[in-house]
């Protein structure tokens, strides 16, 4: 009869060492090795933390690169995880072998602050569906710079309600620095994206503030996308303003195949198939395909299959924003064709021109109620007649000079 | 040539637990009293699998205590080629009960699957069908993890043991665990030595993990048995150790675990992927259901996708015909549909089907190779697609 012994199994040495001498006795003839925490990899007992944890909890990262090979995870509400700066406490999967992000998050009133999430193979730090999320002073990058072998995103919340991602830094992602994907009540502010295909992407979301945010050498600095055929959809009530959008210009690194590689270098904002959204206050310069970008999903050339999908923007409002420069370089064709026809930059603010329209092709809402704008520091503006092939361009800017009412402030508890 | 497993398991039959003759667990048993069946331990998750008693072990068989009952669902999750034997075990006087047309097990229940590979006489371990053993000869086999779902009073708990390389326990591993694994492929006709061993690093999941593919319904369930489901085990198995060749669940009914008029009120079943006679959809869709379901379903996790495998999804857009992708970063493939009817070779599922890479793989856990079987058979199918996209 063999013994049930296993002198390498830390768990087994330290259930020995809990026993103390009682269990060395009963385990007479089983040479035991005691094996202290610290032979554990860091790996593993992070990863036992965030499995063991309670509600409450406060799970800190001690300052140092912290090398780890597979996705870590956390299902555990009310749990914090605590590093000592964005810059100090940093876990490295330079060497990652396994699983699809870096961290994955499915748990209520999560707050993650002080570290960094580096060289994951895919995402970063993915949240699913999960209630009261906190992420703070958080940075996530790719270490190469911008290449298309990143993974896709950096900080992913998605089908969640009540983020707040305040103060963190968003450097590589093949896709989006940070995307909120299907969720509601959205607030990212004072952070950083750069060097991302997209700097900062809110996507099929509502009830989301952008501001105080530095968007720069992105393919595009912050972009308001809203999908077909997902479980959740109709984008709408963003506002994102006072932020800097500026000098976005990288050209475009993502995959193919996913809607952001068909995102145009130098593209500063852009409203995409949202309704209510209010672009103000913010400063763009030098995004040298457009500043801002207003267009419905038509553009993308892409069949749409699904009935219930709006495609185009609706009550989108620009107003007191400044621009510098811009429009030089347009990375797409029918701008580049404008660009050489007028012989000026493109226009600081650009619409598809697409619109729901009756059946006998009556177009259903007026100008104003589209596209509104108002108090820029430029009038710069073009409707492109995208749906007549481009036929008839439009500079005048005049049915849409309005005003909306302004859009409230998103508001919740976990972010007080 | 194998054993005859049949011939060996009377005299395993009439033998004593080996847990119960003494061994390292003795102190642990004399507390709890050593019964002949499994042991449940309503909270605490011991270090050691063997304190469950669901199995006996010496130097040639890793046998399941007679008490439970091996179970072999119709279609089983890809896990690298990986062997499993899984038995079920409902405590003394209770019964599994029905919601619907599922199985609600009692409190107590005992869920366990064991992973191996085969191996020959000089330890190379080996890419082979599974023969769906109801115990395993040791001494032509590698124990690699004991996984156990065990339901509590608020629910399911993922266990996960992993066995050490004397075979001689498993452990407690709920940060999971990695291990490096030569496969030697002995299908065909080529001499092996022809073909180099296909190497990989194996993956137990951690207890996380466990709930990534078993919370199917998304974040507020708990876990739910993905096997050992009706339409799973309503299937006939031929037991090696007999001829009987009855419905899975009538055994449990046999067994006194089952109820037998709600029982025959059920007839509901999952055709096999590898059944012949199913049409090509048929066998797609049975494969997808068990290999993608539990994440892409409605409920799941990845739901954000947009991308229904459950079989049952509201319109071809959401099977991924002609769907472009939403989050899949480079798992694209640079391809612009998940699936383009008669194009496999454009077709995202296929690519993602077909790579190692963590961040493109699908399905994302659970797998380091790829299933060129299942492969194959969604490329047969993709490729038998009418139409085309726009």
């Amino acid at each position: 009869m063999r013994k049930f012994c296993d002198l390498n199994n830390y768990h087994f040495s330290r259930m020995l060492f809990l026993m103390g001498i009682a269990a060395s006795a009963f385990l007479n003839g089983c040479d035991s090795e005691n094996i202290s925490e610290s032979a554990i990899p860091f790996e593993e007992q992070l990863q036992e933390k965030l499995i063991s944890a309670a509600s409450g909890e406060v799970i800190t990262i001690p300052e140092g690169v912290h090398n780890i090979s597979r996705s870590l995870s956390l299902n555990v509400s009310g749990v914090t995880i605590k590093g000592e700066g964005m810059d100090k406490s940093i876990l490295s999967y330079k060497n990652q072998v396994q699983g699809a992000e870096g961290l994955l998050v499915n748990a209520d009133n999560f707050v993650i602050e002080d570290l960094a999430i580096e060289d994951t193979t895919g995402d970063a730090i993915k949240i699913n569906n999960s209630e009261n999320v906190t992420i703070r002073r958080v940075r996530t990058e790719w270490t190469g710079g911008p290449l298309t072998t990143n993974g896709a995103y950096g900080i992913y919340p998605v089908q969640s309600r009540n983020i707040l991602i305040d103060g963190a830094v968003a450097i590589g992602a093949s896709d989006a620095g940070i995307y909120v994907g299907q969720s509601t009540n959205i607030i990212v502010r004072n952070s950083r994206a750069e060097y991302n295909v997209a700097g900062i992407e809110i996507e099929n979301s509502t009830f989301a503030d952008v501001y105080n945010n530095i968007a720069t050498n992105n393919t595009g600095g912050i972009l308001i996308f809203d999908l077909p055929n997902l479980p959740v959809q109709g984008g709408r009530n963003t506002r994102v303003f006072k932020n800097k959008v500026y000098t976005n210009n990288v050209e475009n690194f993502a995959p193919e195949g996913n809607i952001v590689g068909s995102v145009p270098a130098g593209t500063g904002i852009m409203v995409l198939a949202n309704d209510s959204i209010e672009v103000f206050e913010n400063e763009l310069s030098q995004n040298q395909t457009a500043n801002i970008l207003v267009v419905s999903y038509l553009i993308n050339n892409i069949p749409i299959n699904d009935p219930l999908f709006d495609p185009y923007p609706e009550a989108i409002y620009i107003h007191a924003n400044t621009f510098i420069g811009g429009g030089m370089e347009p990375d797409s064709v029918p701008l580049a064709s404008l660009k050489q026809a007028t012989g000026e930059p493109v226009p600081d603010i650009v619409w598809d021109g697409d619109k729901a329209t009756t059946e006998d092709g009556q177009a259903l809402l007026d100008p104003f109620e589209i596209l509104c704008i108002s108090n820029n520091s430029s009038e710069n503006f073009v409707n492109l007649d995208a749906g007549n092939n481009f036929q008839t361009p439009s500079f005048d800017i005049s049915p849409h000079q309005c005003e909306l009412p302004a859009l409230s402030k998103v508001e919740f508890a976990s972010a007080d | 040539m194998k054993p005859n497993l049949k011939s060996v398991l009377s005299s395993f039959q009439k033998r004593i637990h080996a847990l119960c003759a003494g061994s390292a667990a003795v102190l642990f048993l004399q507390l709890t009293g050593c019964d002949s069946g499994p042991i449940l331990l309503p909270e605490s998750n011991p270090t050691r699998l063997s304190e469950w008693n669901l199995f006996t072990i010496d130097e040639q068989f890793f046998e399941p205590n007679e008490e439970t009952q091996v179970i072999y669902p119709t279609n089983s999750l890809f896990t690298d080629y990986a062997h499993k034997l899984r038995t079920i075990w409902v405590p003394p006087k209770t019964q599994i009960t029905w919601d619907n047309e599922n199985l609600l097990y009692p409190v107590g229940t005992i869920l366990s699957k064991t992973f191996y590979y085969p191996k020959n006489a000089s330890g190379e371990l080996l890419k082979t069908t599974d023969p769906q053993n109801t115990m395993i000869a040791l001494y032509e086999s590698k124990l690699i993890e004991t996984r156990l779902l065990v339901r509590r009073n608020d629910g399911w708990d993922a266990i996960p043991y992993v066995w050490n390389e004397d075979q001689t326990e498993a452990f407690l591993r709920i940060a999971g665990s990695s291990h490096e694994i030569a496969l030697t492929s002995i299908n065909g006709t080529k001499n092996k030595d022809q073909e180099p061993p296909q190497k990989f690093t194996y993956f137990s999941p951690n207890e996380n993990q466990c709930a990534g593919c078993h919370t199917t319904d998304h974040p507020d369930g708990g876990l739910l048995p993905l096997g050992a489901v009706a339409s799973q085990l309503n299937t006939t198995v031929l037991d090696q150790t007999d001829s009987n060749s009855e419905s899975q669940l009538d055994r449990l009914v046999t067994k006194g675990w089952l109820t037998h008029s709600e029982r025959n009120k059920f007839s509901k079943y999952t055709k096999s992927y590898n059944d012949q006679s199913a049409t090509l959809e048929e066998r797609a869709l049975a494969y997808l259901n068990m290999n993608c379901s539990h994440c892409h379903n409605p409920l799941g996790p990845a739901d954000t996708s947009g991308l229904i495998l459950t079989g049952n999804h509201r319109s071809p857009i959401n099977l991924g015909i002609c769907k472009p992708p939403v989050a899949a970063g480079r798992g694209a493939g640079n391809l612009r549909y998940g699936i383009e009817p008669g194009s496999p070779e454009k077709s995202i599922l296929v690519y993602r089907m077909n790579s190692s890479e963590s961040d493109e793989m699908m399905p994302e856990l659970g797998r380091s190779l790829v299933h060129e079987e299942g492969l194959k058979l969604i490329r047969d199918w993709i490729s038998s697609m009418p139409g085309q996209c726009g």
